[in-house]
């Protein structure tokens, strides 16, 4: 009951010196709004960075074979991993669940003459799976395609060939380098992922075969695993790099991991998202000290008043508890405009960025305590010295 | 038993390196009933005196008695407690508090008591109308004349049933008719209700009202 009228009393007061409350308000205002604005926006980043990388799965685990010197890179050949050598990592750690090998081919490709925007790749039966290809029409490539010169295209080389022909993209004809491929399936769009390294929409894939068939600089030289979400990926690491230096020499691999990379990204942003709103703390700092001037000057201008209410009988709790509720209501109201305007500029950041808008409890309450731990923090010593008044003095004050 | 026994109180103020005795061994008893006038010069220590008897203030030295209880050395805390419950102040200059209105003024006191709001509230509106303020509850204290002001003022020393009344120079900014009505108002507070009551005052014809006139000098009542 006594709170109670602490707050009304308090909000009176408030109002009764409106212009210098709402610039201490407003002060607190924009520093609560900053750090919700700047944390909000650190944390929609972060989720629009692994977004891709959860639509895949976070259990992938890439490698690239590159030739450990630069010389005898046309030698090749027959220092090369065969498809089968490839395929026989399944084998080596049951942790391991598929493999998809894939060649990159740098020919052209065109259709009824035209060249097409795409690029070729080498691919087996279970890259669809791995890396999530939808397919709107006709099949993927499969094991029984062999050497076959047959192709899947992706959704952009699609869009290209409809506006060169009326007709159904499926049983059409493409060209690549010298040799004609036979259309046998269309993918559906494909969110772009940057843990594989081509761009699936840009692709026209080929039985992988077909691909080190047609080229003597085409090799097998990524491989994308799926793994057991247990499984220990450094263990594994190890065992593929002992398998495949058995296979072939001077070769060096390069692993990259899904969890890895996320776990990475992910302490990079919480990083970012410290700082932001550390810079944003700044601005609710400068705002508390503005609400600690307003509640000095206000202790100043009431000591009369403070006189008047020890005299007849307030503590000098009463009068610390006066104090201290105005400071902590005006950066609480302060606080919850601060949230409403920073979750308002982190959607209005997410909008122009193209993110996706998530409304995160975080920052928010973050803003919430930290404004009301301002309140207190800058309001107890305004309140404190008027607590410690002398009655009579204050009594005698003008 | 008295309601104040001061025995033997002095106060110094230490002002840089000198000290000043502003009260050099006062010895007085009040009564219950009693209506008492502090006379004496400007600077004698009256306010002094009445601010060490309404708790406002420690005294230097020597003892004071409420109520047989010796209270002169009594931590803030109980001073606070006991200012509200047993004492009520009527000042020279009013001090109401401006943002308040008339009824809040007076509910004030009860307010630190924790007085429920609806007993506050009837108690304020019974004292208003004795001193004859009912009809300007809501209004601000800036919308009052003086001698207005000074009847709320009263009515919030009243409000908390006190044990005395203490009133400096209560009529130091009035008019003189408006303030014989004050004193009228002392005076009938003191005969029908029995209201025990000490006026500060350097007004002869203030202190003639009253039933005992002590006075003042240097910090040394000269005169009972
Ligand atoms: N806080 C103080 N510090 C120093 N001297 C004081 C203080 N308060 C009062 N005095 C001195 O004590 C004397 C008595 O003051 P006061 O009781 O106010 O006199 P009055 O009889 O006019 O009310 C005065 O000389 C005054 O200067
Ligand atoms: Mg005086």
């Amino acid at each position: 009951m006594r709170l109670i009228n602490h707050i009304r009393e308090g909000w009176f007061n408030l109002l009764s010196s409106k212009l210098r409350s709402i610039l201490a308000l407003l002060g607190i205002l924009v520093g609560t709004a900053s750090v919700v604005a700047m944390v909000s926006a650190g944390k929609l980043a972060t989720n629009e960075a692994l977004k891709q990388f959860k639509t895949l799965g976070t259990d992938l685990l890439a490698f690239s074979v590159n030739d450990a010197s630069e010389q005898d890179s046309i030698v090749s050949k027959i220092n090369n991993l065969t498809l089968p050598d490839a395929l026989n990592l399944k084998k080596i750690n049951k942790m391991i669940i598929n493999v998809a090998p894939y060649a990159q081919l740098y020919y052209s490709t065109q259709f009824n003459g035209h060249p097409l925007n795409g690029s070729v790749l080498g691919v087996t039966e279970d890259f669809a799976d791995i890396v999530h290809i939808r397919l709107a029409s006709g099949r993927f490539i499969s094991i029984m395609d062999g050497y076959e010169f047959f192709c899947v295209i992706g959704d952009k080389v699609n869009e290209q060939i409809k506006k060169l022909t009326l007709s159904d993209a499926i049983g059409q004809h493409i060209q690549i380098g010298k040799n004609i491929f036979t259309i046998v399936g269309v993918a559906n769009p494909w969110p772009e992922n940057s843990f594989v390294y081509a761009d699936i929409n840009y692709s026209v894939m080929i039985p992988i075969l077909a691909s080190i068939s047609l080229s003597q600089y085409a090799s097998i030289s990524n491989i994308i695993l799926r793994l057991d979400p247990k499984a220990d990926i450094e263990l594994i690491q190890k065992n593929i790099t002992n398998y495949i230096n058995q296979k072939v020499q001077n070769k060096r691999l390069f692993f990259r991991s899904a969890k890895e990379l996320i776990a990475r990204m992910s302490k990079q942003s919480q990083i970012l998202t410290i700082f932001l709103g550390l810079i944003g703390s700044i601005s609710l700092l400068v705002g508390g000290i503005g609400v600690m001037n307003i509640m000095l000057v206000s202790v100043v201008e009431r000591r009369r008043e403070i006189g008047i209410r020890l005299a007849v009988g307030a503590k000098r709790s009463d009068i610390w508890a006066l104090f201290l509720v105005e400071a902590v209501m005006l950066s609480l109201l302060g606080g919850t405009l601060g949230i409403t305007v920073g979750i308002f500029i982190g959607y209005v950041m997410a909008l122009f960025s193209h993110w996706e808008f998530t409304l995160f409890l975080m920052p928010p309450l973050l803003g919430f305590t930290v404004s009301v731990a301002v309140g207190v923090f800058f309001g107890y010593y305004p309140a404190y010295k008027a607590s410690q008044l002398d009655p009579i003095e204050a009594l005698r004050s003008e | 038993m008295s309601i104040i026994d001061l025995q033997n109180i002095t106060k110094s103020y230490r002002t840089g390196f000198s000290e000043f005795c502003a009260l050099k061994g006062i010895n007085l008893q009040l009564e219950r009933r009693d209506m008492l006038a502090i006379i004496g010069s400007s600077g004698s220590g009256k306010s002094t005196l009445m601010n060490i008897m309404g708790l406002l203030d420690y005294c230097s030295t020597g003892n004071y008695f409420l109520l047989g209880e010796d209270v002169s050395r009594l931590a803030e805390k109980k001073l606070a407690v006991t200012r509200n419950k047993k004492m009520g102040f009527v000042f020279q200059s009013f001090f109401l508090l401006p943002r308040l209105n008339v009824l809040q003024n007076v509910m004030l006191p009860l307010f630190y008591r924790e007085e429920s709001l609806t007993l506050s509230h009837q108690k304020a509106l019974e004292i208003l109308k004795k001193v004859g303020m009912e009809k300007f509850i809501d209004h601000k204290p800036n919308q009052l004349s003086g001698g207005q002001q000074q009847r709320v003022a009263i009515a919030r020393a009243l409000v908390g049933d006190p044990e005395v009344i203490f009133a400096d120079e209560p009529t130091g900014s009035l008019d003189s008719k408006t303030g014989r009505e004050i004193m009228d108002l002392f005076l009938k507070l003191n005969h029908d209700e029995g209201r025990t009551i000490v006026v500060v005052t350097h007004d002869k014809e203030v202190s003639h009202l009253c039933k005992r006139v002590i006075t003042l000098k240097d910090g040394l009542i000269v005169c009972d």
